[in-house]
């Protein structure tokens, strides 16, 4: 066992009347991966904000190296080795690779002056550290997800940091860049570093946890063990409640296809793809990373236009797709990533949800009833359950959860024939996950035809009657109603897992010439 | 691993503009290949160019100053006041004068700094505000008397006849105006603070993402500080330099070209979203604009059809920027028209 870091004992924190930590007890031990386990709220970042010195606990201690605080600065936490990756990661997006990881060092010394040679040297010592080979000239803008989080870590070990908290860091990675960043940090927790992981993957927290401490409430209402755990126990500490998604079953009478498509191909993303999708169904389409899913949804949207095959959409065959075509045919997208292509962050909820149907209440001349507006956003936003003050708070003020549901309530308002989801429950709390599972299942069955791309083969597999599977491109599986029926979810999930896996001999090439 | 470009390519495309129209140039007209053509245009781009290195460092931080322009008139004619005005003949110094206009400079910068940053409002704004201000106080408070060359200070009118070296050529000898060390000395220093000094990072830092800048450690307010009073100082360096060349002063002189001299630093690859430019792509841009000016004459063009090819010229040079940039942003699948 390692030896003691941090310990924080009777820790409190209030926000107005909001009780937000209440008496929390914890130890953080080197040579240790800790997971923080909880829904969004359940005071996780608070947590940390407070032990790295961004907010001033009102009571109890924090013991760090042998020293007892009642509040740290952001400095002190710095300099005795505590480092935080946020989710958004705080990189600078126009500076290079090796300049984003020796920032925080050359800023943090006493020197004035930078020199070029000192960055790449500051660089190259902590991509050894990790063992990794990167394009230190590449700029963050065209650098992968993966390499951004990567980048982070070792921006958090150029400062000599001792224990690393790093909130959510696989939410934006896919399976493969997953299971690297574990590799890593498992590697990291071997050389001595203190990990604290937080994640709301179950999978994930069980790949690498030495400890796992669950937060509920702003409590924390378990520390245990690995061992002492499964998944459905934690899910059960999580929310009260033991978690149990229903599989979707498609009951809807008409079988006529709504959406056809014949031998769809686009060079370099994807060839020779054929399926149809009718009503009620829930079509899942996976894959890992560069197997052309989120591109082939692209397409079927009217962005990324395709060069062989056809498409056909209620036996009408399409040529020149545009998003505003598919749109007024009755076709929805909800994009990949959410803040930057879902919403309009500084815009009212009333106003995102209102987007896509500005037709049902513009009046004379374009005008827009302002009243109507406003039902409208009630209505939806009552529907979907979005948990917000008043729909004329500003969307970012959501949870990622709640702002999910914005994505989607936006398109459910304009009634979609055809709904292409992608990763619709990335980065989002147990709660919410289930909230909207719930709901696409419920529009299904009502008979909206969905298409659910995603990469988390459990979603896959207890939402959708018919999968998919692509890899490189090609389209290698597809699992019709009858089988899926027969098969139990775990062997579904692990036929899946195979045919992926296997399939894909050959490296992933990634932007920004990095390997992955 | 790649290479760090040391000419990038909207810089390359600048150079192959420039080498294009010279040799287009040089077709109709012979007479203009000349070291006079050439020490003509370092001529008269001086004060550009001292400006340009400033609001690119401004746009840089991501922020923008529009008053550049009305603080160099202020440097300048007030320099020129006290210089015209004073008994005192150690006054009379060529330094002197730099020192006051930078002085005066960097004090309205700074006051710029402060606003910006305190009222948390558009930096276009409150710029705006500040230029307009600035000429009020010095039309009102302090003149607006015309200074013809007869008036202007002798130090200027030396400073502007001075010759660097003179080379000998067969029309008869042609010299090097003194006004390339100013210019050089800025251009060299805006490199080193932006490339070797911890300033310059965190000025980088700052234009890329502001909260990513406070989370390690960097104080926007002393980066603004720095930033706008850095511009104010070559807006005084450049009033100097202005008045020697110009040889008079109006008290409505300068205030007015701070648009263009913004998109000599956008035409150069400077980004107005902030956090991206480079100085050599700056200084690229002035010397199209002033190539422009200047040489049109040659092709028998009237100086009226200046406006329309650096109005295209702009036009292009971001669109092509923007261009590949879209292409590299379909690469990864961000969609953004």
């Amino acid at each position: 066992m390692g030896q003691e870091l941090l310990t924080v004992k009777n820790l409190n924190k209030s926000f107005g009347g909001i009780h937000a930590l209440k008496d929390i007890n914890l130890t953080i031990r080197s040579n240790e991966i800790h997971c923080f386990a909880g829904i969004n709220g359940s005071g996780k970042s608070t947590f940390i904000k407070c032990v790295s010195g961004i907010y001033e606990p009102d009571q109890g201690e924090i013991i760090l190296n042998g020293r007892s605080y009642s509040r740290l600065s952001p400095q002190e936490a710095i300099e005795k080795g505590i480092q935080v990756i946020y989710q958004d990661l705080s990189l600078f997006s126009h500076l290079t690779i090796a300049e984003n990881i020796a920032i925080n060092k050359i800023m943090n010394s006493k020197k004035r002056l930078v020199s070029q040679k000192e960055i790449y040297s500051v660089a190259q010592t902590q991509l050894e550290k990790i063992g990794v080979e990167m394009d230190l000239n590449a700029t963050v803008q065209e650098s992968t997800m993966a390499n951004c989080q990567l980048t982070a870590i070792c921006r958090a070990l150029a400062m000599d940091a001792k224990l690393i908290f790093m909130d959510e860091p696989t939410t934006a990675l896919t399976g493969k860049e997953v299971k690297r960043l574990l590799t890593i940090v498992m590697d990291l927790k071997k050389k001595g570093y203190a990990i604290v992981f937080i994640s709301h993957k179950l999978d994930e927290i069980f790949d690498i946890a030495d400890k796992i401490s669950i937060f509920r409430d702003g409590e924390i209402v378990g520390d245990f063990e690995r061992s002492e755990l499964d998944k459905k126990k934690l899910s059960h500490y999580m929310t009260g409640r033991e978690v149990e998604y229903p599989r979707y079953v498609r009951t809807f009478q008409d079988n006529t296809p709504l959406l056809q498509v014949d031998r769809l191909g686009q060079k370099e993303n994807y060839q020779d793809i054929s399926f149809s999708v009718r009503p009620g169904d829930i079509l899942g389409l996976t894959g890992l990373l560069g197997s052309g899913r989120t591109e082939l949804g692209l397409t079927l949207f009217g962005l990324n236009p395709h060069n062989e095959g056809s498409i056909f959409f209620e036996g009408r065959e399409l040529r020149r797709l545009t998003p505003g075509l598919m749109k007024s045919l009755g076709i929805g997208l909800l994009p990949e990533d959410r803040a930057a292509q879902g919403l309009f962050a500084n815009r009212s909820v009333k106003q995102n949800l209102s987007s896509v149907v500005l037709e049902r209440f513009s009046r004379t001349a374009g005008l827009l009833d302002q009243k109507e507006e406003e039902r409208i956003a009630i209505e939806i936003s009552t529907d979907m359950n979005v948990k917000t003050s008043s729909v004329d708070a500003p969307v970012s003020t959501l949870s990622g959860g709640n702002q999910q549901k914005v994505v989607i309530g936006k398109w459910i308002a304009s009634k979609p024939k055809l709904f292409i989801m992608d990763a619709p429950t990335v980065g989002i709390d147990v709660g919410s996950k289930a909230e909207i599972y719930d709901k696409i299942q419920f529009y299904a069955s009502q008979g909206m035809a969905i298409l659910l791309i995603s990469d988390e083969i459990e979603e896959i597999v207890l939402n959708c009657n018919r999968i998919l599977v692509m890899a490189q491109g090609r389209q290698i599986a597809m699992i019709e109603e009858e089988e899926r029926l027969q098969a139990s979810q775990s062997e579904l999930e692990e036929k899946i897992m195979q045919l992926i896996s296997e399939e894909n001999p050959l490296p992933v090439q990634t932007q920004g010439g990095a390997v992955v | 691993m790649r290479k760090r470009k040391v000419i990038n390519r909207t810089e390359w495309f600048l150079i192959g503009i420039i080498f294009l129209y010279c040799a287009m140039v040089t077709l109709v007209n012979p007479a203009f290949l000349s070291f006079e053509t050439l020490f003509d245009i370092l001529r008269s781009s001086a004060v550009t160019t001292i400006m340009a290195a400033g609001i690119m460092v401004v746009i840089i931080s991501g922020g923008i100053d529009v008053s550049f322009t009305a603080v160099a008139l202020f440097g300048a004619y007030v320099t020129t006041k006290i210089l015209t005005e004073t008994s005192a003949a150690w006054m009379e110094h060529l330094g002197i004068a730099f020192l006051l206009s930078i002085f005066m400079g960097i004090i309205w910068g700074l006051l710029n700094a402060v606003i910006v940053h305190k009222l948390k409002l558009p930096a276009f704004i409150i710029t705006l505000g500040t230029q307009n201000l600035i000429f009020g106080v010095m039309t009102t408070f302090i003149g607006s008397k015309t200074y013809g060359a007869a008036a202007i200070p002798k130090v200027f009118s030396r400073f502007a006849s001075a010759q660097l070296f003179r080379i000998h050529t067969a029309s008869g000898t042609i010299g090097v105006s003194s006004f390339v060390i100013p210019v050089a000395i800025v251009l060299a220093l805006t490199w080193f603070i932006m490339y070797k000094t911890k300033m310059g990072r965190s000025i980088f830092a700052l234009g890329n993402s502001e909260s990513a800048a406070m989370r390690i450690g960097i104080n926007p307010f002393r980066v603004r500080l720095f930033v706008y009073a850095y511009m104010g100082a070559l807006a005084g360096v450049a009033g100097v330099v202005y008045v020697s060349q110009v040889r008079s002063m109006y008290p409505n002189a300068l205030v007015g070209d701070e648009l263009s001299v913004i998109a000599a630093a956008v035409i150069g690859g400077t980004k107005l979203s902030g956090g991206q430019g480079k100085l050599l792509g700056a200084f690229l841009g002035v010397l199209i604009v002033h190539l422009l000016n200047n040489t049109l004459i040659f092709l028998g063009l009237s100086s009226s059809w200046n406006d329309f090819f650096i109005g295209a010229l702009m036009i292009v040079s971001v669109s092509v920027t923007a261009y590949q940039e879209r292409l590299k942003n379909r690469k990864h699948f961000i969609f953004t028209e």
